[in-house]
């Protein structure tokens, strides 16, 4: 009992001094840095060769980088942190909320595009094939009984791919017309995901995950990531009526490493970097000229048509939309 | 006597209690200062964003309605089932004399004292069998998201209400039962008219604490709800996270408090001891287990055994590949960042932010909170004190009824920027965990230094020991298994932490269950079983520490002094 009582002390005071120790250590950082942290969607992929080769090319090199969810989350966290922001570029807000990244000023100069996507439908075409059914050829017909709950999307919450096809429904059939085919929809069984990794690699049977739904919401260039043995594709994607998304980065505003931000992305913007979008990320290199892997002239070409969305204003109705859908969907 | 004393005026008497209140106030600042800056002020900032508007019409947009009512509808089954099979249990391992009921107390708690994100992974392992996707399952309410919900909220919870109710139904004397049963009642008829009515109290005060628990539940909720179905909860983050709509955010946040507050102070008035918390075998003479007790006993030992269906599989999960093949790739997977690089940092350096969140918040929360509990048990004078007492009480128990979410919410709005930029540094979420395990500290540790009592510090003080003295060498070392118990508690609310961790910790600042969370929603490639992997070294982990805190025989021979001040 007597032997306990200065050990006690001693353990109280000892944890005393962690706890102002580590108050302490957070109060400082070095005041000028090589480090850059990048703020990106979960997808999103450099391959370690360009790691290394930025760090060779600039001097700077990538730490402490954070990964925020779709572009949509990732755009609303940089929002609620601009004040001390939590990395100095951002890589992967798309043109569904470039605009709230201006409004909210976010961004220290312009938004640079770096890639682009095509937001479309895919299909297993060996599930259609065993059942004799005939693929749809436009999302149009989601919703007519033979493609009764066989499809599976994103939600447009929580999934900026779900978004950029809410969009275009909305240009499409119009402000009346949107809500009455998604309840449709709704009726004809769709299956609605978080993220696209949720749709495309749990529920889609066409990809690694075997899953119950053949049509899954996804891009045109994702066919070129299901080829068999056989050299052909297990999907193909439907290219009409899609969404062209585009991919931005930005210096944050406040940012510890304004300089360094600045260096990533106009090493994004380099052929090397741009040559690797493809296989890393699965989206179009936006620079001119940039020669695409072979198996992508076949089986990812981008879209043949898409909706007109240049009517619709995202930033003022993005939320009224999303809120709308949610009630459709929920009730 | 004192108050008669004060009121006669005489000089010194008066400068000297006026000194003394003084010195308490002095000594009152500093947890009223931390409650004040770090509880407070962001719950008053959420009020203030959540009241702007119309937000009366927010909440009857129909998806707010709509997980609004099954927040409601969800916490009160999950709770009434919980209480069903609880009761049995209680009854069994506590009032009775079962044969191994030590390990079977020790083994329900496991549940407990899980990280909430691994329990979250283990129904997914249970939703992933293969008999729920056969086409009859698949369709079945029972394979439905809230059906999962439910069953993990009862399975969290269990522990709960056995341990509350069993602890007072330990204590009751068997003399009016036994009466009873002479006169000829049933064994129902017993429990009905005699043990129910004696523990109503017990019973109530369980019954609110697991429904504000199923209320305040996040994790379970948004892993295993699938997006599916939302809570006010999930709606809160969804509403600053996605929709960057800060009003929403704020009116929900309002409403679940004054759901969890509401429910948190009924469950209060009931019992002053912390729930959950295993009162000591008080060594009266149990009844053995008869014939007509086995249908609740085997009621219990099937809640036993179910508890453990989701741990095993985790186990089992972890030992074997997508394809079925037994392997440890889980486990070697552990120090990568997950498939297509998923994790900003590995699940080691995860593990790394967790124990020092949790060092932090255990420090904050044990000094803080011992502090408080420390002030409050000192005697009162006078009506004013008492009724100061009171309110100082119930100003340090508020954040109990305070979801981390929406204090998670409260940081974002309020430490963003301005003198006390706490978001942008790591020390934010293990503060917010140490605020949320403070009312526990002070809940355990009150009680201990009350029982010591005054006298021996007045004792003390006239034979010339100053405050601190007694404290340390007198009250603290008699109050120490509490004081190391608060700890414990503090250290546990901290590791399973997830909701303001999920807010607030961006980047290399993930903790253990942020990680996780992020290998259960991008299942693909190996995270899924990273993901199990790092699941059942948590169980293992919690499973060594609950067994050899629970068995004081073998706990005795294990430790040393050494140990024991620190347990």
């Amino acid at each position: 009992m007597h032997n306990t009582k200065p050990i006690l002390m001693r353990a109280f005071t000892a944890l005393a001094i962690v706890a102002t120790t580590a108050a302490a250590l957070t109060g400082c950082s070095a005041p000028t840095t090589k480090a850059v942290a990048v703020a990106s969607h979960d997808s999103f992929i450099i391959p370690d060769n360009l790691i290394n080769q930025f760090k060779a090319e600039t001097g700077f090199y990538l730490a402490g980088g954070a990964k925020l969810g779709d572009a949509g989350t990732l755009t609303n966290k940089l929002v609620l942190t601009k004040k001390v922001p939590v990395a100095d570029v951002v890589f992967g807000i798309d043109n569904t909320f470039a605009g709230v990244a201006t409004a909210n000023g976010i961004i220290d100069g312009e938004l640079v595009p770096i890639d682009y996507a095509d937001v479309c439908f895919n299909y297993d075409k060996q599930w259609f094939a065993t059942k004799g059914i005939t693929p749809p050829s436009s999302w149009r017909q989601l919703t007519e009984p033979q493609y009764k709950g066989l499809t599976v999307l994103e939600n447009p919450a929580t999934s900026s791919t779900g978004l950029a096809f809410l969009f275009s429904t909305i240009a499409a059939l119009g402000e009346d017309g949107w809500p009455g085919w998604w309840a449709n929809l709704k009726a004809n069984g769709v299956k609605v995901a978080a993220g696209w990794e949720d749709a495309y690699y749990i529920d889609f049977s066409g990809s690694s995950g075997h899953g119950a739904y053949p049509i899954v919401l996804s891009y045109s260039s994702s066919p070129a990531d299901e080829i068999g043995d056989d050299g052909l594709s297990r999907t193909a994607s439907i290219n009409s009526e899609c969404f062209r998304q585009i991919e931005y980065a930005g210096v944050l505003k406040n940012a510890k490493n304004p300089e360094g931000a600045r260096a990533f992305i106009k090493f994004m913007q380099s052929k090397d970097f741009q040559s690797a979008l493809p296989e890393a990320n699965y989206v179009y290199p936006i620079v001119k000229g940039i020669k695409l892997p072979e198996a992508w002239a076949r089986f990812a070409k981008p879209a043949d048509s898409f909706v007109d969305v240049s009517k619709l204003d995202f930033d003022a109705n993005r939320k009224a939309w999303q809120k709308k859908w949610a009630d459709i969907m929920a009730g | 006597m004192p108050t008669a004393r004060l009121g006669r005026r005489s000089g010194p008497t008066l400068w000297r209690a006026n000194s003394l209140i003084l010195k308490r106030a002095l000594q009152w600042a500093i947890p009223l200062f931390v409650i004040g800056v770090l509880f407070y002020w962001p719950m008053a900032r959420v009020l203030g964003q959540g009241l702007v508007g119309d937000w009366l019409a927010t909440l009857a947009e129909p998806r707010v309605a709509a997980a609004i009512w099954f927040t409601l509808w969800q916490s009160l089954v999950s709770t009434v089932l919980c209480l069903l099979v609880a009761l049995p249990a209680a009854y069994v391992l506590y009032r009775k004399r079962t044969p191994g009921a030590h390990v079977f107390k020790a083994m329900l708690t496991i549940p407990f004292a899980l990280p909430t994100m691994v329990t979250a992974i283990g129904f997914t392992a249970y939703q992933n069998q293969g008999i729920w996707k056969s086409e009859f399952a698949s369709q079945s309410w029972l394979n439905s998201p809230t059906s999962w919900i439910i069953m993990a909220h009862i399975f969290v919870n269990f522990a709960v209400i056995t341990r509350t109710v069993g602890s007072t139904w330990m204590s009751h004397s068997h003399d009016t039962e036994e009466a009873a049963a002479l006169a000829g009642a049933g064994r129902l008829r017993i429990f009905w008219s005699i043990s129910l009515p004696q523990l109503r109290p017990a019973i109530v005060s369980s019954v609110f604490t697991v429904f504000l628990y199923c209320s305040a539940s996040y994790g379970l909720v948004l892993v295993l709800g699938g997006g599916q179905v939302n809570s006010i909860e999930t709606e809160i983050a969804a509403a600053a996270n996605q929709f960057l709509d800060l009003q929403e955010a704020g009116a929900l946040a309002i409403l679940q408090t004054i759901l969890t507050i509401g429910a948190f102070a009924i469950g209060n008035s009931g019992s002053r001891s912390i729930i959950g918390f295993d009162v000591q075998d008080a060594g009266k003479p149990k009844h053995g287990i008869d014939r007509r007790d086995w249908p609740v006993a085997a009621l219990t030992l099937i809640s036993v055994i179910l508890t453990f269906v989701p741990l095993v599989l985790i186990l089992r999960r972890a030992f074997v590949d997508s394809a079925g093949n037994a392997t440890f790739e889980n486990f070697v997977a552990l120090t990568t960042h997950g498939t297509r690089n998923l994790l900003d940092i590995s699940i080691g350096q995860a593990a790394l932010n967790s124990l020092r969140n949790v060092l932090v918040a255990t420090v904050v929360a044990g000094f803080v909170g011992t502090l408080a509990a420390y002030l409050l048990t000192r005697p009162t004078r006078s009506k004013v004190q008492r009724y100061a007492s009171r309110i100082l009480d119930t100003v340090f128990m508020l954040p109990l009824g305070v979801s981390s979410i929406v204090l998670g919410f409260g940081y974002l709005l309020t430490f963003g920027d301005g003198w006390l930029p706490l978001r942008s540094s790591w020390v934010v979420v293990p503060l917010i965990q140490s605020l949320l395990a403070m009312p526990l500290v002070i809940r355990i540790v009150q009680p201990a230094l009350h029982a010591i009592g005054a006298e021996i510090g007045e004792q003390a003080s006239t034979d010339g020991a100053n405050a601190l003295v007694t404290f340390f060498r007198i009250e603290l070392p008699l109050a120490k298994q509490s004081v190391a118990a608060a700890f414990g508690y503090a250290a546990i609310v901290s590791i399973g932490e997830f909701g303001a961790a999920n807010l607030l910790s961006y980047g290399d600042q993930a903790t253990l269950p942020t990680v996780l969370y992020q290998l259960i929603s991008r299942p693909g490639g190996q995270n899924y079983g990273m993901a199990m992997a790092m699941a059942a070294i948590v169980i293992a982990l919690t499973f060594a520490v609950v067994f050899v805190s629970s068995f004081p025989n073998l706990n005795r021979k294990l430790r040393r002094p050494r140990l024991s001040a620190r347990r």
